[in-house]
C-alpha cells in the first residue's frame, strides 16, 4: 500500500454488456428536456432545458441539484428526452435488418422449422461443451438458412422481400408491386413480437438486449461534464458539439410533437420524423456513410459520440489505454560519462518540483524538519505535509515554517523534492522494447538537462541532437521497490531479443579500448596512476611494469586486466581479425586473437566483439552473466571512466589529411574507374547493336542495367577496396572501421575514392527529362554520368550534376526511413496487441488469457532468452574451456563414468542439452575433477535460464520482432540465389508474413529433385520444362481471320522446342467445342461451327494449357550444396508434389495457405517459423527463435492460419474492451451490447482501461486469505 | 509406430510425426495442466494430417516436433469439425 492513505478500493469483477429499455432509462432519468435552450439572459440554467442543475453543475462553488455534492464529487446525472416518434438507432441497423429477415412478418417466430430450430439447439449445446464458447459461424448459418424460406413454416404467411438502405431506412417489396415504407414505429412492433427462445438462436442475448430496444423512443441525454461549456475570454458562452445536436434533437422533436398534436398531413409528419431521424443519427455517429454530416456554422464536422471513442485521439487509445500523469518531468538530454549507469542526472529546477512521500519517524524527523524549513525553493525542502487527519499542507502557502517544522510528528508525510538515491523512471520515445523505459537513481545536478550514461543510448537509441526524454517518480514503497528489483538499468544490460548486453560501451569507448590495448601502448607510472585514480581503482595490487629501464612502463593490457573480475577465462577473435585462411592463434599479426585467462588479458585487443554493446558472447557478456549484474556494472563504470580518461589523455581526431592518397593510388582508382567506363560503353554498344544477351525473363534494357550495375558497383568497390587498403592501421579512420567503433570501409572509400552509383528505387537514375535525366545530356544516353554514376569522392567534393544525384539518391533515403517507421510501427502495435495477454503459467506452459494453451514449454524448452546464453540454455563450449583450465591435473574420467553421471542428471536438463554435453565432454577428455564439477554447474545454470511463471512473453516476443523492424529495408525486391529472380524480402516480407496475406505478392517455391533428376543440370532441367506453365499463346501465334471467320494459329518451332513441347502434344491439346479443326503443317485453323464472338474465342485459345502446373510462371534451374534444384516463380505446391522428379520431401513454397492446405496445419507453422527467420537473418538481425515460435503458435492454435490483426488474432480476442481499444471500436461494442457479452479483464488492455492490476507478471500474485471458520 | 505413420506424402520434413493418444493418456494430459480439451490448441478434421492419422472430433493428437531449441518437443491438439 502506499504511503499516502488511499481510501480502500473496489475491484471490478467484470462488465456485462447490453441495451437499456426505454423503462429503466426514464427511472435512471434525473431530467426531462423539453426546452432546446440553455441559458437565459442572465447566463442561469433554464430548468428543464439542457444545462438544467440536475444533470451537475460546471462552476465552481455551486451544488448539484440531485446529489448536492461540488463538481469536483458529483458524477454527473443523465437526463432524457421523450421522443415523439421512435427512432431507429444507427449502430442496430444492420441487427434491425437481419431480424427482419429471419423472423416472420405476422407471428414473429424465426423462419426455420420448429424440428430445425431443435437441431440447431442442440448443435450450440454440443459447441458449448466442446469449445467452451459458440462461434458465430453457426448464428450466420441459422441467419442464412432462415433468409432462404420464403414462407413462414408456422404460420404459413407468405414473406415479403425486405429492403434495406443504408442507414436507417427499411422498405418492403409488395407482392403485387411497388414498395412499403417500413416505420420505425412498424419494425418496432415485428421486433417485439420475436420470442426470447427464438432470439438466442440467433444469437441474441434477449434478457439484456431485446431487439425493440434497438429502436429508441427516449433518447438519453448525457450529463453537463460530457459536454461543458466552454466561455471564451470575450466572454460568450461555447457550447459542446453535443449540446448543439441535442438542441437540433429537441427543435425537430416538439416541431413534430406538435404537428401530430395538430392532425398535421402525414407527409410532413414524415418529413419531420426523418428529419429526427437525421439529427439521432448524426448524434450518435457523424461519419455514417450514405449522409452529408453534420457541420457547425463554421463548416467544421461536429464530433458526435463515436468520434468520441475512435481511433487514435479517440477515447479508448488517448485516455483509456495512456493517460497523463502527475509527477513526471520532460528536457533535452545530455551525455555524462562521470555518472554511474544507474544514474541519470536531474536538474535541480526539476528535482524542486517532483516529490516523494515520505513518512516521517522518530528516526528521521530532524532530517524532515530540515525539508520543511527549506520549503518549495530551497533545495532539498518539501512541498506538502500531510498530518495525520489526511489533511495537506501546502508550504508554498505557508509563511512560518519554523513553526510548522516544530510541529511534526511521526507518522506524518512529507512530501519531499526527490533527491539522489531516490529511484525514478526514464523512458525514451518511441517505446519500442522494454529497455525504452529503465529505472535510474536519481543525481541532482545544476544546469537544466537530464544526464544519462553514454552506455545506455543504445537501448534508448538516444543521441544528443536535441532528444528529449521523460522522467517519472513512482510514489508508493511498493512501486519503487519494483522498479528497484526489475527494471534497473544494470538489471536490463542483457536483452530477451538475443541474450546479449545491449546496454555498453559505443563509438569513442571502442576506439580507446583498442588504442589502450593495443601492443605498443606503454604508460609511464604518472599516465597509470592518472588512469587507475579517474578509474576508482581502490585494489592495492599494481601489476609489475613490463619495461623497468630507463622508465617504468606498463601496458595498457595490464592496466585493462585489472578490472576485469578474478578468475575469468576467455578466448575469442577481436573485429581486427581478418578472417585468414590459417589461422595463427597466439601469434595473430594483428593481435586479433583475444585471450584473458584467470583475469588477465595475455593477447589480443579489445574492441567492438569485445566490449560492444549489440554483441553477443563477448568478454563483457561472460563478465555480466557469469559473475551477475553487479560486477557487471562495475565493470562497464570503470571501464569507461578509464577509456574516457585515456582517449582524453591521448587524443584522437581524424583528420583531413589522413583523408589524402598518394599519387600511385589515385592513378590506379582512375585505371579502375576508367575500365569500368570502357566496359560499361561496350555493353550499351552492343545493347545498341542488340547484340546484347538477355538474362532469361528480362527484356534486354532490363539486361542492359543489371549488366551496368554490376560493373559500376564493382567499380566503387574496387576503388574504395584500394583506397581501403592503402591506409595503414594508424590512421584514424581505419581504427574507427576496423575496430567498429563507427563507419565502415565503404565510408572511407566514398570519401577518399569515389562516391559510386546512386540510385532511385534500386535502379540508376532514369526520371527528369524525356529520355535523359538532364538537359545536359544527349537523349538516350546511357553512359554512366548521365545515369547518376559519381567519379568524385566526398574529399575532392562533386560537381553540380554529381551533387543533385547525390541529393536526389538522398532525398529517396530519407523517405524510405520516413515510410518504414510507419509500417514498422504499425506492425508492432498489431503484433503487441495480439500476444499482449500471453504468460507463462506455474506449469510452465504459455496461455492466453481465456487459459487456453498456446505452448505447453515456452519455446519449446522453457528457457529465457534474457537469461540464456545467445539463445542457448548453457554455454557448454565455455563451461568445458574454463574447467579445461581450471582442472587440468589428474586421472581423466572415463566415457563410463561420465555416461552414468549425466543419466542420472538427465531428468533435470532437456534432451537436446544432455546430448550435447555428452558429445562435448566426451570430445574433450575432461579430468574426472572436473567432470565432477561441470556436471552440476551445468544443472544449476540450466534452472537459472528457465522461464519464471507469470513472464509476459508475448509482450516481449512482440517487441522483440517489431523493434528490428524500424532497422530492416524497405526494398521490395531484393536478389536471392538468383540474380534474375526478385523475392520480396525485408519489413514488407516480414509484414506479408504475419499478416497471413492469402498471396505472397512474390509467389516462389524451392523445388528439390529426387536421386535420379538432382545430379546433372540436363536431368534437373528437363524437369523445369515439365513444371513451366505453357499455353497455346506461349507457342504459336494466334491471329484472326475475318475473311474465313476463323482463327489461325501459327506454329513457332523454336518455341515449340524450346518449352520441349511435341507438334503431336500441341494438336492433341487445341481440342476446342464446337469448332472444326484443321491442322497443316505449320499453323491449325480453327472455324466455328456456330456463330460465335471471334475475340472471345481467340482468348479461348490462347489460353488452353497445353502443359505444366498452373501457377508456375517461371522455373529457373540452379545449384545449391552440391545439388541441382529448380527455383519458381509462382506456387502451386499440391499439383508440384505430384510431378514426378520432384523430392516430395523437401520441396517448399512460400505461400502458407498452401502449405497449410497441402501438408497441415503443424506444417504451416514450421513453415511460418523458418520465413520468418530467414527474413530476419538476411537482414542480419538478431532475434531468438522463441519469439519467432510464439507468434507462430499464436497464429496456428485455433487450426488455421490466423492473422496477426483485427480479422484474426486481435479480433478473437475475448474482451470486449481490448478489441474496442485496438481497431473496430464502434462495432465490436455494438455487438457485445446484442449479446450481453461479459468483460472479465483477465487481459492486459481490459485491465489497464478500468484501471486495474494487469494479470502478468508482478500483478499476477495475489494473497488469499482463508475465511475464519467459526 | 513412426514409419507406419509417415506413408508416403507425409514424409515432408515440415510436417512432425502426429498420433492419436488413447482416452487414458489424454486423460492424464488434461489433468496434468487441469485444463478442459477445449483449451487446447485446435486441429480441424479437415487437416491433411489429422485425415491422415484418421482423427475423429473429441480427439486429441500428439505431435512430436523437431524443435531447434529442445531437441525434441511434444504439442498437443484437439481434433474438432470445421
Amino acid at each position: 500500500m502506499s504511503l499516502l492513505e488511499e481510501e480502500p478500493f473496489k475491484i471490478i469483477d467484470g462488465i456485462k454488456f447490453g441495451i437499456l429499455s426505454p423503462n429503466d432509462f426514464r427511472k435512471l432519468s434525473v431530467v426531462e428536456v423539453q426546452m432546446a435552450d440553455t441559458y437565459d439572459e442572465d447566463g442561469v440554467p433554464i430548468t428543464s432545458g439542457l444545462m438544467d442543475g440536475r444533470f451537475g453543475t460546471l462552476e465552481p462553488r455551486q451544488r448539484c441539484k440531485t446529489c448536492g455534492n461540488t463538481a469536483a464529487r458529483c458524477p454527473g446525472h443523465f437526463g432524457h428526452i421523450e421522443l415523439s416518434v421512435p427512432v431507429v438507432h444507427v449502430g442496430f441497423s444492420k441487427l434491425i435488418y437481419k431480424l427482419l429477415r429471419v423472423t416472420c412478418r405476422n407471428c414473429g417466430r424465426l423462419l426455420l422449422a420448429e424440428n430445425i430450430i431443435i437441431e440447431y439447439k442442440e448443435k450450440m449445446a454440443i459447441q458449448e461443451q466442446m469449445l467452451g464458447t459458440l462461434s458465430n459461424q453457426i448464428f450466420k448459418e441459422v441467419e442464412k438458412k432462415a433468409i432462404k424460406s420464403q414462407t413462414c413454416p408456422h404460420c404459413a404467411t407468405k414473406q415479403l422481400k425486405t429492403k434495406f438502405s443504408k442507414p436507417t431506412t427499411f422498405q418492403e417489396e409488395l407482392e403485387e408491386g411497388g414498395i412499403n415504407r417500413l416505420t420505425p414505429s412498424m419494425i418496432r412492433e415485428r421486433l417485439e413480437r420475436i420470442s426470447n427462445d427464438d432470439l438466442k438462436v440467433c444469437g441474441l442475448d434477449p434478457d439484456v438486449a431485446r431487439p425493440e430496444w434497438m429502436i429508441l423512443r427516449v433518447l438519453p441525454v448525457p450529463p453537463v461534464y460530457v459536454r461543458p461549456s466552454i466561455t471564451l475570454e470575450t466572454g460568450i458562452r461555447s457550447e459542446d458539439d453535443l449540446t448543439h445536436k441535442l438542441v437540433d434533437i429537441l427543435r425537430i422533436n416538439q416541431r413534430l410533437r406538435e404537428n401530430i398534436e395538430a392532425g398535421a398531413p402525414a407527409l410532413i409528419v414524415q418529413d419531420l420524423s426523418e428529419l429526427l431521424q437525421y439529427h439521432i443519427t448524426t448524434y450518435f455517429d457523424n461519419e455514417v456513410s450514405g449522409i452529408p454530416p453534420a457541420r457547425h456554422r463554421s463548416g467544421r464536422a461536429l464530433k458526435t459520440l463515436s468520434q468520441r471513442l475512435k481511433g487514435k485521439e479517440g477515447r479508448f487509445r488517448s485516455n483509456l489505454s495512456g493517460k497523463r500523469v502527475d509527477f513526471s518531468a520532460r528536457t533535452v538530454i545530455s551525455p555524462d560519462s562521470n555518472l554511474d549507469i544507474n544514474e541519470v542526472g536531474v536538474p535541480i529546477e526539476i528535482a524542486k518540483r517532483l516529490t516523494v512521500p515520505e513518512r516521517v519517524t522518530q528516526w528521521n524527523i530532524e532530517k524532515m524538519k530540515n525539508y520543511v524549513i527549506n520549503g518549495p525553493n530551497n533545495y532539498p525542502g518539501a512541498l506538502y505535509i500531510v498530518r495525520h487527519d489526511g489533511k495537506r499542507l501546502r508550504l508554498e502557502f505557508v509563511t512560518e515554517r519554523e513553526k510548522i517544522a516544530e510541529a511534526l510528528q511521526p507518522g506524518f508525510i512529507i512530501e519531499r523534492h526527490i533527491g539522489n538515491e531516490d529511484i525514478v523512471i526514464f523512458n525514451r520515445q518511441p517505446s519500442l522494447h522494454r529497455m525504452s523505459i529503465m529505472a535510474h537513481k536519481v543525481k541532482v545536478l545544476p544546469y537544466k538537462t537530464f544526464r544519462l550514461h553514454l552506455c545506455t543510448c543504445p537501448p534508448y537509441n538516444a543521441d544528443f541532437d536535441g532528444d528529449e526524454m521523460n522522467l517519472h517518480v513512482p510514489q508508493s514503497v511498493e512501486s519503487q521497490t519494483e522498479a528497484r528489483l526489475l527494471m534497473m538499468v544494470q538489471d536490463q544490460i542483457l536483452t530477451p531479443r538475443y541474450g546479449g548486453p545491449i546496454i555498453g560501451p559505443i563509438r569513442d569507448y571502442i576506439t580507446a579500448a583498442y588504442v589502450l590495448t593495443k601492443k605498443s601502448t606503454k604508460l609511464n607510472r604518472m599516465e597509470m596512476c592518472r588512469l587507475l585514480s579517474a578509474a576508482n581503482y581502490s585494489e592495492k595490487f599494481i601489476p609489475e611494469p613490463i619495461v623497468k629501464e630507463p622508465e617504468q612502463l606498463w601496458s595498457g593490457k595490464q592496466i585493462f586486466s585489472l578490472f576485469i573480475p578474478d578468475g575469468l577465462n576467455y578466448v575469442s577473435k577481436s573485429n581486427l581479425c581478418q578472417q585468414c585462411a590459417e589461422c595463427e592463434y597466439t601469434n595473430c599479426p594483428n593481435d586479433a586473437y583475444v585471450v584473458v585467462k584467470n583475469g588477465v588479458l595475455e593477447r589480443g585487443v579489445i574492441d567492438k566483439s569485445s566490449i560492444g554493446a549489440e554483441k553477443s558472447e563477448s568478454l563483457y557478456h561472460r563478465i555480466v552473466k557469469d559473475y551477475g549484474t553487479e560486477s557487471g556494472r562495475k565493470f562497464l563504470n570503470s571501464m569507461c571512466k578509464l577509456l574516457t580518461e585515456f582517449i582524453t589523455m591521448k587524443g584522437f581526431t581524424y583528420s583531413l589529411d589522413e583523408l589524402d592518397l598518394s599519387k600511385k593510388v589515385l592513378k590506379k582508382i582512375d585505371k579502375i574507374i576508367n575500365k569500368g567506363a570502357l566496359k560499361v560503353s561496350d555493353l550499351i554498344s552492343d545493347y545498341q547493336q542488340g547484340i546484347l544477351t538477355r538474362l532469361p525473363g528480362q527484356t534486354s534494357k532490363e539486361s542492359l542495367e543489371i549488366y551496368v550495375m554490376n560493373e559500376l558497383s564493382k567499380v566503387r568497390d574496387e576503388a574504395g577496396n584500394i583506397a581501403d587498403e592503402s591506409f595503414g592501421i594508424e590512421n584514424h579512420g581505419i581504427i574507427m572501421t576496423k575496430t567498429g567503433a563507427r563507419g565502415s570501409s565503404l565510408n572511407i572509400g566514398q570519401m577518399t575514392a569515389c562516391l559510386g552509383q546512386q540510385a532511385v528505387r534500386g535502379r540508376r537514375i532514369a526520371r527528369g527529362y524525356k529520355d535523359r535525366t538532364l538537359p545536359h545530356f544527349q537523349t538516350g544516353d546511357l553512359q554512366r554520368h548521365a545515369k547518376g554514376f559519381i567519379d568524385s569522392c566526398y574529399r575532392d567534393g562533386l560537381d553540380p550534376i554529381e551533387f543533385f544525384f547525390h541529393a536526389m539518391g538522398g532525398r529517396e533515403g530519407l523517405v524510405d526511413t520516413a515510410v518504414r517507421t510507419q509500417q514498422s510501427g504499425y506492425m508492432q502495435r498489431r503484433l503487441i496487441n495480439a500476444l499482449e495477454y500471453l504468460r507463462v503459467e506455474n506449469d510452465s506452459t504459455v496461455r492466453d488469457s481465456e487459459g487456453n494453451v498456446i505452448e505447453f514449454q515456452y519455446g519449446e524448452d522453457g528457457i529465457d532468452p534474457a537469461k540464456s546464453d545467445h539463445g542457448k540454455a548453457v554455454n557448454i563450449k565455455q563451461l568445458i574451456e574454463m574447467m579445461k583450465i581450471m582442472f587440468n591435473e589428474g586421472d581423466e574420467a572415463s566415457e563410463a563414468y561420465i555416461k552414468k553421471y549425466i543419466k542420472s542428471v538427465e531428468k533435470g536438463l532437456n534432451p537436446f542439452l544432455a546430448t550435447e554435453l555428452t558429445n562435448q565432454i566426451l570430445k574433450t577428455k575432461l579430468t574426472k575433477k572436473a567432470v565432477d564439477e561441470i556436471i552440476p554447474k551445468i544443472v544449476e545454470s540450466y534452472n537459472d535460464a528457465l522461464v519464471e511463471p507469470g513472464e509476459a512473453v508475448g509482450i516481449i516476443a512482440a517487441q522483440s520482432i517489431g523493434e528490428p523492424g524500424t532497422q530492416m529495408t524497405l526494398r521490395t525486391f531484393h536478389y536471392a540465389g538468383v540474380k534474375e529472380m526478385n523475392v520480396t524480402l525485408g519489413l514488407p516480407r516480414l509484414i506479408e508474413i504475419v499478416d497471413a496475406r492469402r498471396k505472397p505478392s512474390t509467389p516462389t517455391m524451392k523445388i528439390f529433385l529426387d536421386e535420379e533428376h538432382r545430379k546433372t543440370k540436363e536431368s534437373a532441367t528437363k524437369v523445369a520444362k515439365e513444371i513451366v506453365f505453357t499455353t497455346v499463346e506461349d507457342l504459336a501465334t494466334i491471329y484472326i481471320d475475318m475473311l474465313k471467320a476463323s482463327i489461325i494459329v501459327q506454329l513457332d518451332a523454336s518455341r515449340l522446342e524450346d518449352r520441349d513441347v511435341l507438334k503431336e502434344n500441341f494438336e492433341e491439346a487445341i481440342n476446342i467445342a464446337n469448332c472444326d479443326i484443321n491442322i497443316s503443317d505449320d499453323h491449325i485453323i480453327l472455324t466455328p461451327t456456330a456463330i460465335t464472338d471471334l475475340t472471345k474465342l481467340h482468348g479461348k485459345v490462347a489460353s488452353t494449357p497445353i502443359k505444366g502446373v498452373s501457377g508456375i510462371r517461371r522455373a529457373l534451374v540452379t545449384k545449391e550444396r552440391g545439388e541441382w534444384l529448380i527455383n519458381t516463380d509462382g506456387s502451386n505446391l499440391s499439383k508440384i508434389l505430384k510431378v514426378q522428379g520432384v523430392d516430395t520431401t523437401r520441396t517448399i513454397t512460400n505461400d502458407i495457405h498452401e502449405i497449410s492446405a497441402v501438408l497441415g496445419i503443424e506444417a504451416a507453422r514450421n513453415s511460418l517459423i523458418e520465413e520468418a527467420r530467414s527474413v530476419l537473418e538476411e537482414q542480419g538481425l538478431d532475434v531468438d527463435v522463441r519469439h519467432v515460435m510464439l507468434v507462430a503458435d499464436i497464429m496456428t492454435s485455433r487450426g488455421q492460419i490466423y492473422q496477426v490483426g483485427r480479422h484474426g488474432v486481435s479480433g478473437k480476442k475475448s474482451s470486449v474492451l481490448a478489441k474496442a481499444a485496438f481497431e473496430i471500436t464502434i462495432p465490436t461494442i455494438i455487438e457485445a451490447a446484442s449479446k450481453g457479452t461479459v468483460d472479465v479483464f483477465k487481459g492486459a488492455t481490459e485491465s489497464v482501461i478500468v484501471g486495474q492490476n494487469i494479470p502478468v507478471g508482478t500483478g499476477l500474485i495475489e494473497l488469499y486469505m482463508g475465511l475464519k471458520t467459526t | 509406430m513412426s514409419d507406419r505413420n509417415r506413408s508416403k506424402p507425409f514424409k515432408h520434413r515440415l510436417v512432425p510425426i502426429h498420433v492419436i493418444i488413447s482416452s487414458e493418456e489424454a486423460r492424464l494430459l488434461l489433468d496434468k495442466f487441469r485444463i478442459k480439451p477445449s483449451q487446447l490448441p485446435i486441429i480441424y478434421t479437415s487437416d491433411p494430417m489429422a485425415k491422415h492419422v484418421k482423427a475423429k472430433p473429441g480427439d486429441i493428437v500428439k505431435i512430436i516436433r523437431k524443435s531447434p531449441t529442445a531437441g525434441e518437443a511434444i504439442a498437443y491438439r484437439y481434433v474438432i469439425e470445421r
